[in-house]
């Protein structure tokens, strides 16, 4: 192992702002969390009367369908790092897993969209009581950082198909992916905590 | 290991299944709630660590969204 490589390693992947960005976001994802969970413990009752108002199955298929967009984007950045192919063929393939990525990450969108016209359809709002003003903040604010993430994943796609990355330059790569697995990641977390407690 | 990320993949799937068979039981014993939010822990551990690939980063890095993980679930659990 060479000194430079040895150095990358020493630091998370992609540019070190996102990582701050992250850091920042799981904290304030982590005091909604929080916030909900202590409101729960406060008006048990409304909390678990309102669940059942929401969709453990759409909740299901959108895990499913973020853990496998994040799955699909994590091969598009291993196969720029890994694969010995001609750097066109390399793009392509890498491009085309961003491409599945993107696919996911829209069918979640919908999905959500279909969750969120069904309870805005019953006349549900912020104020309704706690469970849904947390419900809403949470699924609202992520949503929201779906739709950025789509935006950033669109742009790494471009990039990519026009073999913008490569084994020595895949940081900004490395930075888009990295800010989609956060998404995944607060939704791991949010999916049992809001659809299934 | 040359099939990491597939495995990976392929157990956050069963995980999250679990969880959803869970979630469809008209009551959670206090033995499977436990086991969630164990299984959420590795979900989340799985997504840093390989998706987001900071198993082999400065442990500083790595620590910061584990213990991130670790304090939620803990204060979820406590307050369940």
């Amino acid at each position: 192992m060479s000194k430079n490589s040895y150095v990358e390693e020493q630091y998370p992947p992609g540019d070190f702002a996102i990582w701050v960005i992250i850091y920042i976001e799981l904290l304030t994802f982590g005091l909604l969390f929080l916030g909900y969970a202590y409101s729960r413990k406060q008006d048990l009752q409304v909390f678990m009367d309102s669940q059942v108002m929401v969709s453990q199955s759409i909740g299901f298929i959108n895990t499913i369908l973020l853990i496998t967009s994040s799955y699909f984007v994590a091969k598009a950045v291993r196969t720029i790092k890994l694969s010995k192919l001609s750097l066109s063929k390399t793009s392509l393939i890498s491009s085309k897993w961003l491409l599945g990525a993107m696919v996911l990450g829209g069918g979640f969108l919908v999905f959500k969209i279909y969750e969120f016209s069904h309870i805005f359809g019953q006349g549900i709002t912020l104020s309704t009581n706690k469970f849904f003003m947390f419900y809403l903040f949470l699924t609202v604010f992520h949503f929201l950082h779906v739709i950025l993430g789509m935006v950033i994943l669109f742009n790494l796609y471009q990039k990519t198909r026009l073999q913008g990355y490569t084994l020595d330059n895949c940081s900004g790569l490395e930075t888009g992916a990295s800010y989609w697995h956060m998404v995944d990641l607060l939704w791991i977390v949010l999916f049992p905590l809001v659809y299934i407690l | 290991m040359k099939r990491i990320l597939e495995i990976v993949w392929i157990f956050l799937l069963v995980l999250t299944i679990f969880a959803f068979v869970l979630g469809n039981l008209n009551f959670i014993p206090t033995l499977l709630v436990a086991i969630l939010f164990v299984s959420t822990f590795i979900k989340g551990q799985m997504v840093i660590d390989y998706f987001m690939d900071l198993k082999n980063v400065r442990l500083k890095y790595r620590l910061i969204p584990i213990i991130w993980l670790v304090v939620i679930l803990s204060f979820i659990a406590i307050l369940h």
